[in-house]
């Protein structure tokens, strides 16, 4: 196990990343317009994005395989203009890395290790070091070929860290692992973070594994950002207006929904009250718009139904605004850009 | 010291202590060919092919229908050819390759330069050929029957072949550079290989007047073929023949050049340096020179124009009907040519012509049958006769006719004369019964089994290394 410090990943750490005004073109398609952000040391970043939304090209760029039209980068106060320099300091994991199958994974690691510079004795040990990390450790003599796919994305992030990078980028990682293999590996991606100091750009369409790991977000639509900063700040800057939408999802356990349904349908500022797809004790409540778009009277709202819900005597599991989620953010910033 | 400032320092010492990229990826890559990869099957099938041209041209050695010389030229040909195309196809995987597999962005994203990764995999790349070339010492030594061209094949076709070698790993990989997939890649390698192979299959006058001269001098496969016919077979001096080494030098540097100055340092995820216009090019290239190929081989079987018979004075008959031999038995017959006019003929020629019965009358080359191809006869006074000796050495098994055809010379520039067929020779040739000619059965299948052995041993050698169990 490589022996690592808890860092402190707060906002007084020095940049370690620092994107300014980065522009690439395919054609007459514009797939980035101006991309410009910072990463700190020890936090981790979560890039989001539809489909189409430059992504990619921004991974690519910053990782030195495709150069900008215009605009620059900063990797660990290395300027772009050394890609050499640049990717000795950073560790990727792009979405689609294959692997070749008749390696081990020691051999993998190894390999890639002395084109680090290590010498192949000093290569070995750190590839068992990390194998044991990433938990594959057991198997870090079978051929890479007889590997499953979360395996692969393990050792994927080895290699990744095989130069003690100043800074990660991590494409898709969790994409077609179960959820056990998901949270293993998004704590794992935390606790590099953590332990070592290292900045992670962390691109993925899961929201939900954003919020609960980034420190910081930056949502691209169209080739441009649309919103960058912590999770918190891009979430509240936008909530009042998503919050608007006037929506609830309250759960309740599911012998209780019966009951719960006929208690809200009694509130007079309450529209409709439908469950929410499979998932099983969840409603959603659909409120009467507030007078004005008074958010004060929105939230006033809010609390009588919970208190309606208390009297009642149901249980409540849990009870959110929609709009007060990253997934809703998202949705409403992509819209509204689309619009 | 913070941990940033910690990895900070452990890179820059690491990177001190660095192999240099291209042994690395060397390494790798020679791993990847020899243990288990695309090398060791396509080394095999190459011994395989070099026994049966082996075991061929012993037989051939045995009927003494060639030279130990003319065996050890086309030997080192046929080595060649096999090697530049294994040379090709290794070079053709390279780098597109990898951009199939998705494993170049990984080796892109280290530190070390594009042109010691590509140094590395082009010296994996050209490492079979010195194995190609090993193996084929023992059929040298076989074919050349104790003859100086045995050291002087190892020499010239060991240069020679290194040169081409070089020269088609490097173009393999540089059509590789600029192509996404194998299918591209292999494609465009075929369709160039086909071109440099097309010059050979041209009809000999082409290949004899200034324009085929011209061709087989700029083609530098041709051009080296030509030049070890003429050191090896026809033991010309280098001084007088070295001209036919320019192309082949002048491509090898070419293509190199191109490699590493232009191509390496540029070497990127997608195929080429940016230009879609390669990618359309190299497609319409490869399927032009399929095209052209094509026309070029049919070009080669012209329609015979068909002219119909007059009478002739002239007769001949023929001391034979028919012989049952065994192949590589000699038959010799007389033909008898008379005179039945009232003028004295012109000078005649007796052409000797035989048809394979068994494949629809297809003709058979006499020159590899008979010592006389042809004689002539002096005019012939009206009532004469003259008799001609022949000798058939019969080669191939089955049925075949051999007849003579009397040719009186034309009396002048713009007249033609009337030739005479014989009754044909129905001759059946029954096989050669000599499995082991020249005692070449134990190299023919000794090395393609001791390489085999060889590939088990590796593949054993390399599993003892590897934890088998499945995925989890």
């Amino acid at each position: 196990m490589i022996k690592r410090k808890d860092f402190n990943a707060s906002s007084s750490q020095p940049e370690v990343l620092l994107a300014e005004n980065l522009r690439k073109s395919y054609g007459p398609r514009h797939a980035l317009q101006g991309l410009s952000f910072s990463l700190k040391a020890g936090r981790v970043l979560g890039f989001l994005g539809p489909n189409g939304a430059g992504k990619t090209t921004s991974i690519r760029i910053l990782t030195t395989m495709m150069e900008p039209e215009s605009g620059h980068f900063v990797v660990d106060g290395i300027s772009s203009d050394r890609p050499e320099e640049i990717r000795r300091r950073i560790g990727v994991l792009p979405e689609n890395l294959g692997f070749p199958r008749q390696m081990t994974g020691i051999e993998y690691l190894t390999y890639f290790g002395q084109l680090y510079g290590r010498r192949k004795a000093e290569a070995q040990e750190y590839g068992w070091a990390l194998l044991e990390d990433v938990g594959l450790h057991q198997r870090g003599k079978s051929l890479i070929g007889s590997y499953s796919h979360g395996m692969r994305q393990r050792i994927g992030i080895a290699r990744a860290l095989l130069n003690d990078p100043v800074v990660v980028f991590l494409d898709e990682p969790t994409l077609g692992l179960d959820p056990r293999g998901q949270k293993e590996l998004l704590e794992l991606i935390q606790r590099i973070a953590r332990e070592s100091g290292t900045g992670i750009v962390l691109c993925s369409h899961m929201l939900s594994e954003i919020e609960s790991i980034c420190d910081d977000v930056v949502i691209l639509n169209l080739g441009q950002v649309v919103a960058k900063g912590t999770v918190a700040e891009v979430v509240g800057r936008v909530q009042n207006n998503v919050i608007l939408r006037n929506a609830i999802r309250v759960q309740v356990p599911p012998s209780f929904v019966p009951n719960a349904k006929q208690v809200l349908k009694g509130i007079p500022n309450i529209k409709k009250v439908t469950p929410i797809g499979e998932m099983e004790g969840w409603l959603r409540l659909e409120l009467v718009e507030p007078v004005n778009g008074d958010v004060s009277k929105a939230y006033q709202n809010n609390n009588n139904i919970l208190s309606d819900l208390i009297r009642a005597k149901i249980p409540i599991l849990s009870f959110e605004i929609e709009g007060g989620r990253l997934h809703d953010v998202f949705l409403h910033l992509t819209e509204e850009a689309i619009q | 010291m913070s941990n940033i400032q910690a990895a900070k320092d452990r890179r820059v010492a690491s990177s001190r202590s660095a192999l240099p990229a291209w042994w690395l990826v060397l390494i790798r890559e020679l791993t990847d060919l020899w243990v288990g990869g695309k090398a060791l099957v396509l080394i095999f099938i190459y011994t395989v092919f070099l026994s049966v041209v082996t075991y061929v041209i012993a037989s051939n050695s045995e009927l003494s229908l060639i030279p130990p010389k003319e065996m050890v030229y086309e030997t080192i040909k046929n080595v060649m050819a096999v090697s530049l195309f294994i040379g090709l196809i290794i070079g053709a995987d390279a780098l597109s390759g990898e951009r199939e597999r998705n494993t170049l962005e990984s080796l892109l994203l280290t530190p070390s330069s594009r042109r010691q990764i590509v140094v590395g995999k082009f010296l994996a790349a050209i490492t079979f050929w010195p194995a190609a070339f090993i193996i084929a010492i023992p059929s040298f030594r076989l074919l050349s029957q104790g003859d100086e061209v045995f050291g002087q094949g190892l020499f010239w076709g060991g240069i020679l072949g290194t040169v081409m070698v070089l020269a088609y790993v490097g173009l393999g990989m540089l059509v590789s550079f600029w192509s996404n997939s194998n299918k591209t890649s292999y494609f465009v390698s075929l369709g160039i290989y086909i071109l440099f192979l097309v010059p050979a299959q041209l009809p000999g006058t082409a290949q004899t007047g200034v324009m085929g001269q011209f061709l087989q001098w700029v083609n530098p496969i041709a051009a080296v073929n030509h030049f070890l016919s003429k050191i090896l077979v026809n033991n010309i001096k280098f001084s007088e023949f070295w001209v036919w080494l320019e192309a082949p030098v002048v491509f090898c540097i070419l293509i190199l050049g191109t490699l590493f100055m232009y191509a390496a340092p540029g070497l990127r995820l997608e195929e080429g340096r940016g230009s879609k216009l390669w990618k359309r090019f190299s497609r319409a290239m490869g399927l032009g020179l399929m095209l052209a190929a094509f026309m070029v081989l049919s070009s080669a079987f012209p329609a015979r124009a068909f002219q119909g018979e007059t009478e002739s004075p002239i007769q001949i008959a023929i001391d034979m009907e028919y012989k049952t031999v065994k192949a590589s038995d000699s038959i010799f017959f007389d033909t008898v040519v008379t005179n039945n006019g009232t003028d004295t003929s012109p000078t005649l020629f007796v052409a000797m012509n035989i048809i394979n019965l068994e494949k629809a009358g297809e003709p058979i080359d006499p020159e590899d049958w008979s010592p006389q191809r042809t004689q002539s006869i002096d005019p012939l006074a009206p009532g004469k006769s003259a008799t001609l000796s022949w000798r058939v050495n019969a080669i191939l098994e089955g049925d075949v006719m051999i007849y003579m055809v009397a040719i009186p010379q034309p009396e002048g520039q713009n007249v033609t004369s009337h030739p005479v067929a014989s009754q044909g020779i129905h001759l059946t040739v029954t096989p050669f019964t000599k499995l082991n000619p020249s005692g070449v059965l134990p190299i023919a299948i000794g090395i393609p089994v001791t390489l085999l052995v060889v590939i088990y041993f590796v593949n054993r050698r390399r599993n003892q290394n590897i934890d088998m169990g499945g995925s989890s």
